[in-house]
């Protein structure tokens, strides 16, 4: 079925309650190829030019989930969410970012999809179309499974509060071919809030917030002046961030490939802090 | 019935003057034009009328007892048309390549996860993978043995025992000792040849009982008489016919899939097809042994070499396979292209319930020169030595003895090559004023900051041996036939992209001056030409082309000489004419042909070697091969993502066949020597596979891939070798991992003692 309208796809999903949505097919494809899924029907989304662009509303963008990783990583969409368009090219080979989506990175949630801690940090809405009309949540909601997607629902757009505010995406793959994240660090300094707001991927199955090493960070900056951190200041942050995620466990040493990981995300969050002051 | 095969689909000829031919020159790859165009068929693309699909059910344990198999239920499904078990076999129960220790079908005992249990032909793909699923079998599980250190004293698991092979090597004084002394301990992982199309065949009954075999095999008559022991049939029923073979770094076309096709298309009298999933591909064919060295070199206070102890224990997984082969490698090159006058190497195969390993490129002899490499970059460190000049006071020359007590004959230019790559250009520092432009460790949208990364600069020398060692019978027959002024080449030889179809043309253009050469496809009704493997066919079938070549000239050329009352060596031909040395006969090999067909068939044998004996000693390798690698690499030393920047290779390649052939085959070695260094390694805790999937298995991309820069290619005949040529792709792959751990070594200061190198390793700790 390759429905042309939003409400055609809700519809037919409707009609058709086992059939399953596909967007690039870059997740879903490799899972019906290896005999994992064998969905009744599929629904194509790739006709549903409503959700292959952006518009703009309140202040924030409203990204259509069709948007492929390769879209998001152009110059004039880079300008507009740096962040997410630096998670976009760096989330696989060419290929697969031509077919690939923002939905599909979404409603597919593997640990290392790129674009989640970027709508972390940016603390993004998701709004659902359904049967019942739209609804709209926090995408932490949705990650953490405290309000996931019903049945019959797809998702329609990413809401992103537009911020005139340094952000950054690092990923560190260990490779310099393209591959998946090892450790991903998404930093905003939000300076209308006041905030630092930080998401770290591929570590735990869902983004991780290292809220208290936010507040802390954000104490130490001078929101009134020129915004600026000592590196001592930055590479504490690195280190509070990664102790956060990769917590100590009381009487047993770390296992060496935790002490590598948590390494890695001290240097990328401390990395992205001075990119993000600089 | 009819077959429609990739088989039959002839090379086109590149003719015409002007285009190249001959030797030495950049004759086009044969099947270039159909590989890009994507159609050359390769073995997943057969067809036949009425085929079965198969599927084979395999082991999700390591180590199991098998209490029940039950396949009513499968065989009772629709669509369903024979299951088969060990049960079935109606030859040999075992098989193996160089020991038949190895089930067609896990009987009582399972050995490896993903070893085959049962095989079913179906109408249907699916049917056939359902009903597989559908066979009941019930295992006991038993503890796996996964430390190949504890197969020593654990349990048989094998009534061949667990020792494969043991090697121990004296050469000289045991007492012996150096001023410097340096230890390390060393860990190679699990290589998968993954090759990039997965393995897959076709099996065809004959009318006469036998049975047809459509495979990418890349040593047909030995793939054929192994299925025809299995089958219980003579080998003259059994045929092998060789597809397109879509990639082969080692064996292809492991057992587990030759034999269930061939039991089922006998069984069901219908023609069968089974192409592997990339998972069961991971599964079945053989990997590069993991090895876990020890080594201690001696060295006086110049840095000479006095001696090398080394323990090397190669993981053979649960069957002999070739491992015998690779530890002989591993043990003879201990110590590398090196003069060393005491060595003392002990040196075991032992078998686990680990993946299998195998033959893959260079196999054993990558492994020690990842050790002994780090070794002598160790001794430079302890004598404050450039670790180029450590190296360059101890290389190996023609005259000099290997510890094996064999004394190298063939062209050993080891000193010129690490000169070469030592004195050759270092690649530019990315320029500092734009860093956007930089590729940095760690990617185009990586997390690299300049600020981080360190340049380090390694050496290595590699060897290999070339063809088949300690006494295996290298031969190989070729039929050149002449007619209407055209030739065709019969040889069994598999092209496996390494060239050799596109060899065999230049060799009949260059001896019998015809540009139109056809090779014919390879399968078992031609003589046996024995496995694509170790440069095999460069040499053996070369030199049979060559030979047989030169027969048919003299066919041509011996009535015109008589009549001329001259020699045949005062004729030349070119361009399809023949002309004498002073010109007075000029006449056209069609003309001189006059309709009639010329033919002959010859062989290549070169001399025999010995089997090392019980102290590693005896003659053993026909033929030599070295290379120098000069890595640059570039280290983010807070995450410890390397790349790779340039790879500078000297290599030792006798005589120039094909100039493009030759440096495609050492792009290629480098590249797979790098994924060897940073990424590839099969992972396998307590004998499970994990993540068998290319997704799971990084290997190096585009991005990946450093710039490999063939700084020099040293001409010097080998006088044993027909063309005096040397085989050019294994030494790239062996002598490039341990090139790149050097340099990572300098970067970092880190021993970088493992491969693949993991981030942790390349990890400059802050000093607090
Ligand atoms: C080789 C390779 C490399 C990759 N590398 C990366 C990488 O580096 N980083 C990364 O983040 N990802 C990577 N991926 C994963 C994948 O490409 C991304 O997650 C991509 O964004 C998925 O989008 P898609 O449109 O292809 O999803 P699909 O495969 O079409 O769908 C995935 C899932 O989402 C559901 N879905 C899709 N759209 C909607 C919708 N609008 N509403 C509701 N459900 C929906 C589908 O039903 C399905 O369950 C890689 C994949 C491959 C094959």
């Amino acid at each position: 079925m390759l429905p042309s309208s939003l409400d055609e796809a809700v519809a037919a999903l409707a009609a058709m309650p086992s059939a399953v949505p596909v967007a690039g097919g870059t997740d879903l494809m490799a899972a019906v190829n290896s005999g994992l899924l064998r969905p009744a029907a599929l629904v194509g989304l790739g006709r549903i030019s409503e959700i292959r662009g952006w518009q703009y509303a309140d202040g924030a963008a409203l990204l259509g989930a069709g948007l492929t990783h390769a879209r998001m990583g152009r110059p004039d969409f880079a300008a507009l969410i740096p962040a997410l368009a630096a998670a976009a090219r760096s989330a696989g080979p060419p290929q697969i970012r031509n077919a690939g989506t923002l939905g599909g990175n979404i409603a597919s949630a593997a640990p290392t999809g790129d674009a989640l801690p970027v709508l972390a940090a940016l603390e993004a809405g998701v709004i659902l179309a359904g049967p019942d009309g739209d609804r709209e949540l926090p995408i932490s909601h949705l990650l953490t499974g405290m309000d996931p997607m019903r049945p019959g629902e797809l998702l329609a757009f990413v809401r992103i509060p537009l911020l005139h505010a340094p952000q950054t995406f690092l990923k560190s793959t260990g490779r310099t071919g393209p591959g998946r994240a090892v450790a991903s660090v998404a930093l905003v300094v939000d300076p209308a809030r006041r905030q630092v707001r930080c998401s770290v991927g591929a570590v735990a199955p869902v983004p991780l917030r290292p809220l208290e090493a936010e507040q802390w960070v954000a104490g130490l900056i001078d929101w009134d002046g020129e915004r600026t951190l000592a590196d001592e200041a930055c590479t504490a942050f690195g280190e509070y961030v990664a102790a956060a995620c990769i917590p100590d466990q009381p009487g047993v040493e770390l296992p060496p490939a935790a002490v590598q990981l948590r390494r890695t995300v001290a240097a990328l969050s401390r990395r992205a802090l001075g990119r993000a002051l600089a | 019935m009819s077959i429609i095969d990739g088989t039959g689909a002839g090379p086109e000829t590149l003719a015409g003057s002007g285009a190249p031919h001959g030797l030495g020159t950049s004759v086009p790859s044969t099947e270039a034009l159909a590989k890009t165009q994507g159609t050359y068929p390769y073995a997943a693309d057969l067809w036949a009328e009425g085929l079965l699909w198969a599927a084979v059910l395999r082991s999700p344990h390591p180590h199991a007892r098998i209490t029940r198999i039950d396949t009513t239920e499968a065989a009772a499904m629709p669509g369903v048309r024979a299951v088969v078990t060990h049960e079935d076999v109606p030859g040999d129960a075992m098989h193996g390549r160089r020991v038949a220790d190895r089930p067609v079908f896990a009987g009582d005992l399972v050995r490896h996860h993903g070893e085959p249990i049962a095989a079913v032909a179906a109408d249907h793909p699916d049917t056939a993978r359902l009903a597989a699923a559908a066979i009941l079998v019930e295992y006991e599980v038993l503890e796996p043995v996964t430390d190949p250190e504890k197969a020593f004293a654990a349990e048989p698991l094998h009534p061949d025992g667990n020792l494969i092979r043991h090697i121990p090597l004296r050469f000289g004084d045991p007492d012996a000792v150096g001023e410097v002394v340096v230890e390390g301990l060393y860990r190679v992982g699990r290589q998968d040849p993954a090759p990039i199309g997965a393995e897959a065949g076709l099996a065809v009954p004959r009318p006469d009982g036998g049975v047809e075999l459509y495979v990418a095999s890349t040593d047909p008559h030995a793939d054929r008489d192994l299925a025809a022991a299995c089958f219980g049939l003579e080998s003259d029923r059994v045929k092998v016919v060789v597809t397109g073979v879509p990639g082969a770094m080692g064996d292809r076309e492991d057992s587990g899939i030759q034999l269930p096709l061939g039991l089922l298309a006998l069984r069901t009298g219908c023609p069968v097809k089974f192409v592997a999933t990339r998972e069961e591909s991971f599964l079945g064919h053989a990997h590069r042994h993991p090895t876990l060295l020890r080594y201690r070199h001696h060295a006086d206070a110049e840095g000479r070499l006095v001696k090398v102890e080394a323990q090397i224990l190669l993981d053979a997984g649960a069957y002999a396979d070739s491992s015998s082969d690779a530890l002989a490698a591993a043990v003879a090159f201990a110590a590398g292209p090196y003069v060393v006058p005491h060595v003392f190497v002990e040196g075991w195969a032992v078998r686990t319930n680990n993946p299998p390993s195998g033959h893959v490129r260079g196999e054993g002899a990558l492994q020690v020169c990842t050790a002994y490499e780090g070794q002598m970059d160790k001794l430079a460190a302890k004598l404050g030595l450039e670790p180029a000049e450590v190296r360059m006071r101890n290389v190996l020359a023609t005259g000099d003895m290997l510890p094996t007590g064999q004394t190298v004959t063939c062209p050993a230019p080891v000193g010129e090559l690490l000169k070469a790559v030592r004195d050759a250009d270092l690649p530019p520092l990315p320029d500092g004023e734009d860093e956007s432009q930089w590729l940095l460790p760690g990617g185009l949208s990586g997390a690299g900051e300049p600020g981080a990364v360190r340049r380090g600069v390694g050496y290595a020398l590699g060897m290999v041996h070339v063809l088949g060692a300690e006494g295996t019978d290298e031969v190989s027959t070729a039929t050149v036939r002449v007619h209407d002024g055209r030739a065709t080449v019969i040889c069994a030889a598999v092209e496996t992209g390494q060239g050799f179809t596109t060899l065999a043309r230049q060799i009949v253009q260059d001896v019998l001056g015809v540009d139109e050469v056809r090779v014919l496809p390879s399968d078992t009704d031609q003589p046996p030409a024995g496995p694509a493997a170790r440069g095999r066919h460069t040499w053996v079938s070369g030199g049979a082309v060559e030979r047989a070549a030169k027969m048919v000239r003299t066919q041509l050329l011996q009535p015109l000489a008589a009549k001329f009352g001259m020699s045949v060596e005062l004729l030349t031909i070119a361009d399809g004419k023949i002309t004498s040395y002073d010109g007075v006969l000029s006449t056209t090999v069609a003309e001189t042909l006059d309709g009639k067909e010329l033919w002959a068939t010859a062989q290549c044998r070169p001399h025999p070697t010995d089997r090392l004996d019980e102290n590693g000693q005896g003659d053993a390798f026909v033929g030599l091969t070295f290379c120098a690698v000069r890595a640059v690499v570039d280290v983010d030393i807070e995450l410890g993502s390397v790349r790779v920047v340039e790879l500078a290779v000297a290599q030792d390649v006798g005589r120039i066949l094909n100039p493009r052939q030759l440096a495609a085959r050492i792009e290629a070695g480098v590249t797979q020597g790098v994924g060897m260094a940073l990424m590839e390694d099969l992972r396998a805790p307590r004998g499970v596979v994990k993540r068998p999937s290319l997704t799971g298995y990084p290997m190096p991309t585009a991005l990946d891939a450093p710039d490999v820069r063939i700084v020099k290619l040293v001409e010097e005949r080998d006088v044993v070798a027909p063309f005096g040529a040397k085989a050019v792709s294994a030494v790239p792959v062996v002598t490039s991992p341990a090139a790149v751990a050097a340099a990572v070594r300098a970067a970092t200061g880190r021993p970088v003692t493992r491969l693949p190198i993991r981030p942790q390793a390349a990890v400059v700790k802050p000093r607090t």
